[in-house]
């Protein structure tokens, strides 16, 4: 840990111009919630850290608010992320800074009942909310972390408020990563006035304060091993305007690494790399499968202008024994993303999207993953190379995001909307109470009815038994002895909150052992 | 020989190998695939949009016309919205599949030959028609019939193409107006948001700052015939949609 420079420093892939080794003592793979809280608690115990990043590194004059331009900006596939079957949009974020560039930064603490369950089903061991609690504690101050005020929730969110309070659901105040924020509703896209306690804009600098080197535009194609080690990371140079190779390369042989590209793309690295623990990395992927309610109301609601959420409601979290839970939050009301989620196309889709500015999203999240024998999704890699994510959507998942819909539909309705539509391609209109049956005949399948994820958790689960999961309770592969994972793949279920800041506090509590394995 | 090769190997966005014998027999009807359609579809040919608005660098000029007529079902003739061909709608699905992987650009190649496909439209429809010589009626019942199908291949077909339609055309700042989207806060600084975000609050009910309607915009798209009714106005309440159920006609 030595000879470490004074400072470090962000490069993007046009500063690569020679073919580059690195010999540091840790290698981060990826720059998002997990990567980032490493890559600056092992840079400030003086470790020489090195980390790469697939995306690129963006400030906020890049951030145009226009969805055609950010959404190939800054998310996975140019934000064409699906499962296999196109049933599925996943959102997940490509940058520096990862996902929280373009989160909406609702940040919880993973539940204390989820922390239990993994004890019990899964084997973890001596995550407690007590061991935890102080790491929370420091994310929390370093990200101004807390709650927005009810006189600041834009009206679409005041309709949950509102609307749910009408009907005696619980509904509480979303606590939110910002500081100076200026409610102009386009967390989506990069917030263009740094209001937001993003890792490009928190973490990240302080890895680099502590001389960490993050190398922007660099995709870790490959993890090199011999025996039960992993020697080197090796590394595609993309060109930061094109985003395709180079043909330059970054090869890293650290001491130790950590893998944090996400529950998607930390997968498909180990997949790449034939590492594959006895075919369970990939297995386990869990989404938070999400679909929504529109209302139409006779007053504007604007939902495109201010916090994106601000209310959410956690009262149906557990619906007893062999059912699944769900929680409801709201969704910003761009043109881009309101038009994919509405169903169907024509006239009636035009009529919906003319009255944008009048329009409340309101979404439910199925918390998957807690069913006895709940397997999720998978990730793997299609014959010709490519990635494929698939998810069969249990019966169970479905119940959820339909009794979800009805009630997102009754809060529209207790809050004045004239009508509330399914996103079903044949999209149901539920004027009253009486049109809630309406949802139970309308056909709860892949491809009727629109679903997306924002939140992709697991495919390198943790746990006590290696053949069961792929890292242990302190997040070191089973397999490797100095690679840990630390991102949403760990996670053995879904969380039933928003995920970054469970995130964050994992990776601020593992640092701490992972700094120690250092040598 | 090579033509029918190629139809076998069909593969939609997502589709698990393992489905293309079903997808084959399926969509189009084995027996006829057998004896060589794919040759019997290539005396029909698509003739080009003239609004196309190319070069295109993965769409051939006759897919970007399949993504032109099909946005025009999905985006339909209405004054308020600017036309898909003006919009620049194949120019900008074409950009999506640029920055995709070249597997899924052939995948999506091979979804809009299968929606041109004049057997599919003897077979869904009785026409040996292709779907951009069909009248709307024709093209809306095709479109229909994929977003609707029995068979998950052919609704992820339907996904695929509707998602990059309405990410082409809704993300362009052209059709903001139609939506009545002011669009993202004008001169964005930390010292000035404030100020517009607060005007906005305070004049919501007023509206005075949302752009006034649009006023009807010359269009240059082609009529609508005679028979296929005008779109109903925006204002009205939604109308009773069709296979929704019977409550749907309840009074509000």
């Amino acid at each position: 840990m030595s000879d470490r420079p004074a400072t470090g420093r962000i490069l993007t892939g046009a500063d690569v111009r020679r073919d580059v080794e690195e010999r540091p003592d840790v290698c981060v793979v990826g720059s998002g919630a997990g990567g980032a809280v490493v890559a600056a608690r092992l840079a400030g115990m003086g470790a020489r850290v090195v980390v790469l990043e697939a995306g690129g590194h963006f400030t906020r004059g890049d951030y145009k608010m226009q969805e055609a331009v950010a959404y190939p900006q800054l998310y996975q596939d140019k934000g064409q992320r699906a499962t296999a079957d196109q049933a599925i949009t996943i959102l997940q974020g490509r940058a520096v800074g990862g996902s929280t560039v373009v989160n909406w930064t609702t940040s919880y603490r993973v539940p204390d009942r989820v922390l239990a369950h993994w004890a019990r089903v899964h084997g973890v061991e001596g995550l407690t909310p007590e061991v935890l609690a102080p790491h929370f504690a420091a994310v929390e101050e370093r990200l101004d972390i807390r709650e927005q005020p009810l006189e600041e929730a834009n009206a679409n969110n005041r309709v949950l408020w509102d609307g749910a309070g009408r009907l005696g659901i619980d509904r509480s105040m979303v606590r939110r990563n910002v500081r100076g924020c200026q409610n102009l509703g386009y967390c989506g896209m990069g917030c263009p006035v740094d209001g937001k306690g993003s890792m490009d804009l928190t973490y990240l600098p302080d890895a680099v304060s502590g001389g960490a080197k993050v190398y922007a535009n660099v995709r870790a194609t490959r993890i090199e091993r011999a025996g039960r080690r992993a020697t080197a990371v090796h590394g595609a140079v993309l060109d930061p305007r094109t985003d395709r190779p180079t043909g330059r390369k970054v090869v890293v042989r650290p001491k130790l690494l950590v893998l944090a590209g996400g529950a998607v793309n930390t997968p498909e690295l180990l997949l790449r790399s034939d590492i594959t623990s006895g075919g369970r990395v990939g297995r386990r992927t869990f989404l938070h499968p999400v679909t929504a309610a529109v209302g139409i109301f006779p007053h504007a609601i604007d939902g495109f202008y201010g916090a994106p959420q601000s209310v959410a409601s956690q009262a149906f979290v557990d619906r007893g024994p062999g059912k699944v839970g769900f929680f409801l939050e709201a969704s910003p009301v761009h043109p881009m993303l309101a038009s994919t989620a509405a169903g169907g196309f024509g006239p009636e889709h035009q009529q919906v999207m003319a009255r944008l500015s009048h329009l409340s999203a309101l979404i439910v999240l199925a918390i998957d993953g807690f069913l006895p024998d709940e397997e999720g999704g998978t990730v793997s890699l299609r014959s010709d190379g490519r990635l494929r994510i698939e998810y069969p959507v249990r019966p169970e998942v479905w119940e959820a995001l339909r009794e979800g819909t009805k009630t997102l539909a009754r809060i529209h309705l207790a809050a004045g909307a004239e009508v509330a539509y399914s996103l079903h391609q044949d999209p149901v209109a539920i004027r009253s109470e009486g049109d809630l049956r309406l949802l139970d005949r309308a056909p709860w399948e892949p491809l009727r009815v629109n679903l997306f994820s924002a939140h992709a958790m697991g495919g390198c689960a943790m746990g006590r038994d290696p053949e069961r999961s792929v890292v242990d309770s302190r997040l070191r592969m089973h397999l490797l002895e100095n690679v840990y994972v630390v991102d949403g793949s760990v996670l053995p279920t879904a969380l039933g909150v928003n995920p970054q800041e469970t995130i964050f506090g994992l990776a601020h509590w593992a640092a701490g052992h992972i700094g120690a394995a250092i040598r | 020989m090579a033509a029918r090769r190629r139809q076998d190997r069909v593969l939609l966005p997502g589709e698990r190998e393992g489905r293309r014998g079903f997808l084959k027999k399926g969509l189009l009807g084995g027996a006829i695939l057998a004896v060589g359609g794919a040759a019997w579809l290539a005396t029909r040919k698509t003739r080009p949009a003239p609004e196309l608005g190319g070069p295109f660098q993965v769409l051939s000029a006759a897919e970007a016309t399949v993504v032109l007529a099909a946005a025009s079902r999905f985006i339909p003739e209405h004054w308020r919205f600017p036309g898909p061909g003006q919009v620049g709608v194949p120019r900008k699905v074409d950009a999506i599949l640029e920055m995709a992987d070249p597997a899924t650009q052939k995948e999506v190649k091979r979804l809009l030959g299968l929606l041109e496909n004049a057997l599919a439209g003897l077979l869904l429809d009785g026409q040996f028609r292709t779907f951009t010589a069909s009248p709307p009626e024709e093209q809306d019942r095709r479109l229909q019939a994929w977003a609707a199908s029995r068979l998950t291949v052919r609704r992820t077909g339907f996904r695929a193409l509707q998602k990059m339609v309405f990410a082409a055309y809704y993300a362009s700042p052209e059709t903001y107006g139609a939506v009545g989207y002011p669009g993202p806060p004008g001169a964005v600084t930390p010292s000035l948001v404030r100020e517009p975000e607060r005007r906005r609050e305070a004049e919501q009910p007023a509206a005075a700052e949302r752009p006034p309607e649009p006023a009807p915009a010359p269009r240059p798209r082609a009529p609508r015939p005679p028979d296929v009714p005008a779109p109903r106005p925006l204002e009205e309440e939604p109308a009773p949609r069709t296979g929704v159920g019977p409550a749907e006609k309840r009074e509000p």
